[in-house]
């Protein structure tokens, strides 16, 4: 037993030779945890409706880590794009060890003004894309050493979230597939999800209807007073996916500064 | 911050109760690994200094300290040992706890005992450690207690009942303390391979735990300790509130 925790800690949180597919990761979160696997030893798939983001990246985190990334543009809720992105990660890597579904988008709508037509979309994209994915590379994780799915909810998905009917439905429900899919994948593949909180993503976060004020009511609201950022939830990746983490399945880990708000979007009253 | 730093405890100061053997062991020497200096307390004094002396002599820093967690004046001696040996403390790892079935028509004390071993040790220790921690700039509060705390048995009313203490004391001990920047969180561990469990494990037992275990098998000590450097470390910084569940998906229960 050394004691040279550069040394010793390269094991339980190590990813070398992981082969590890992320949606959404042209975004703040999904692009800190590329950084964060790819750090860890993980050859990383950047996949992001946005090739140019995607491929940002990816050039970023191949020249800050010195793993291999490949960026592909995925329209998560086309079958034919999940399918190539697929063929695409098994052809650069040979091997899918982890799938991080990590897409997703919601905006503020008025409890009674979503049309069926956008409740559709919002679980479409939300919801029913990561699941044809999982399955899609349910059988290739298979045949890897500590293979996970890992699904980033939303705090929106766990509490009455009336702000976003459309996304926060779409999320529960991604939630609760998380545990099904645990239930009868392993003992080869895990699937976690992991709640996450309001984290400074940006610009995405002033798209989805919060201003600055809110913001900081929205800091102020959590246990530990301040918003997330992208590496407090990548550093919960690193761990789901590793081996520290190989005895963990079906379970739904809240990073969320420790929570305590009740609306999404707290009025200064 | 790289990642290895994110997941370690250089230059940290951590208690961890129950320490001699188990979960607690292996949470010892792998947060010495991970750079801690480790106050390794357990009810015997020469079980905690053998960890002890082991995490020494492999290069690390640590020491044995007795402690009998239910009393009082143990939990004070325990606090002042680990300020006199480093100096401060930042990581409390509540993990001395235990019971296990009893009938329901135990005696009072008995089931008072449950909490006094797995609820009002583990507050009272938290209470002492908390100044220390803030003081210290902040740190993390580690509290071990189980599945039971979920799971519903039969004679299960005092140990389960006091696990689920455990947790929700957990989750509202967080809101007191991390204005102090001190997160709190839980781990409810599975069944895990220990002397403990062996005591009671026969391969009938185990293979009846395992048919609701997704990943087929019971739980190692390393499990436990893998999540709990990883909810003690800075790659946890936002977390708090949280019982994390290391059960292999699954609930084994005693029957």
């Amino acid at each position: 037993m050394a004691h040279d925790p550069y040394q010793i800690l390269a094991h339980p949180f190590s990813l070398e030779g992981y082969a590890v597919i992320i949606t959404g990761a042209g975004g703040a979160i999904g692009g800190a945890t590329a950084h964060v696997l790819a750090q860890a030893g993980a050859n990383v798939v950047v996949s992001d409706l946005n090739l140019e983001n995607a491929e940002k990246v990816a050039a970023a985190v191949q020249k800050a880590t010195g793993r291999e990334t490949l960026a592909v543009r995925t329209d998560v809720t086309s079958e034919t794009e999940q399918q190539a992105l697929v063929d695409a990660t098994l052809k650069k890597f040979g091997k899918i060890t982890a799938l991080i579904n990590n897409v997703g988008w919601g905006e503020y709508t008025p409890l009674w003004d979503v049309s069926m037509d956008y409740m559709m979309k919002s679980y479409l994209l939300n919801t029913v894309s990561a699941y044809n994915l999982s399955k899609l590379c349910m059988p290739h994780l298979k045949k890897q050493e500590n293979a996970s799915i890992t699904i980033s909810g939303s705090a929106v998905g766990s509490t009455p979230s009336p702000e976003f009917i459309s996304y926060s439905n779409a999320k529960a429900a991604l939630l609760h597939m998380s545990k099904s899919i645990a239930m009868l994948s392993g003992p080869e593949v895990r699937c976690n999800a992991i709640v996450i909180g309001s984290v400074d993503n940006g610009e995405a976060t002033l798209k989805a209807g919060y201003d600055e004020a809110m913001l900081k009511r929205l800091a102020d609201a959590f246990v530990l007073k301040r918003r997330g950022t992208p590496f407090d939830i990548a550093y919960a990746f690193n761990y789901l996916l590793s081996p520290a983490a190989a005895w963990v399945t079906g379970i739904h880990l809240h990073v969320d500064g420790g929570g305590s708000y009740k609306s999404k979007m707290p009025t200064a009253d | 911050m790289n990642v290895l730093e994110a997941f370690g405890l250089k230059g940290q100061v951590a208690i961890v109760t129950g320490g001699g053997a188990g979960i607690g062991r292996g949470i010892a020497e792998l947060f010495a690994q991970a750079g801690a200096a480790v106050v390794v307390s357990d009810l015997k004094k020469e079980t905690a200094d053998g960890v002890a002396e082991g995490i020494v002599a492999a290069g690390g820093r640590a020491i044995g300290v007795a402690c009998d967690v239910t009393d009082a004046a143990a939990r004070q001696a325990l606090v002042d040992a680990a300020i006199a040996a480093f100096g401060k403390i930042n990581v409390l790892v509540n993990n001395a706890g235990g019971g296990g079935p009893k009938p329901f028509d135990m005696p009072m004390d008995t089931f008072v005992w449950a909490y006094e071993l797995n609820v009002f040790s583990i507050f009272h220790l938290t209470q002492l450690c908390a100044p220390h921690i803030a003081q210290a700039g902040g740190g993390a509060v580690l509290n071990i207690s189980s599945m039971a705390g979920e799971n519903k048995n039969q004679r299960m009313a005092s140990y389960a009942s006091s696990k689920a203490a455990a947790n929700h004391l957990t989750r509202n001990i967080a809101f007191d303390l991390g204005p102090k920047g001190i997160r709190v969180n839980a781990i409810a561990p599975g069944a895990i391979k220990t002397a403990a469990l062996a005591s009671v494990l026969t391969p009938e037992v185990e293979k009846a735990m395992l048919k609701h275990t997704p990943l087929g098998r019971l739980g190692e000590a390393r499990d436990i300790a893998n999540a709990a450097l990883f909810l003690c470390s800075p790659a946890a910084a936002w977390v708090s509130g949280q019982v994390l569940t290391v059960s292999g998906g699954g609930v084994q229960e005693l029957d």
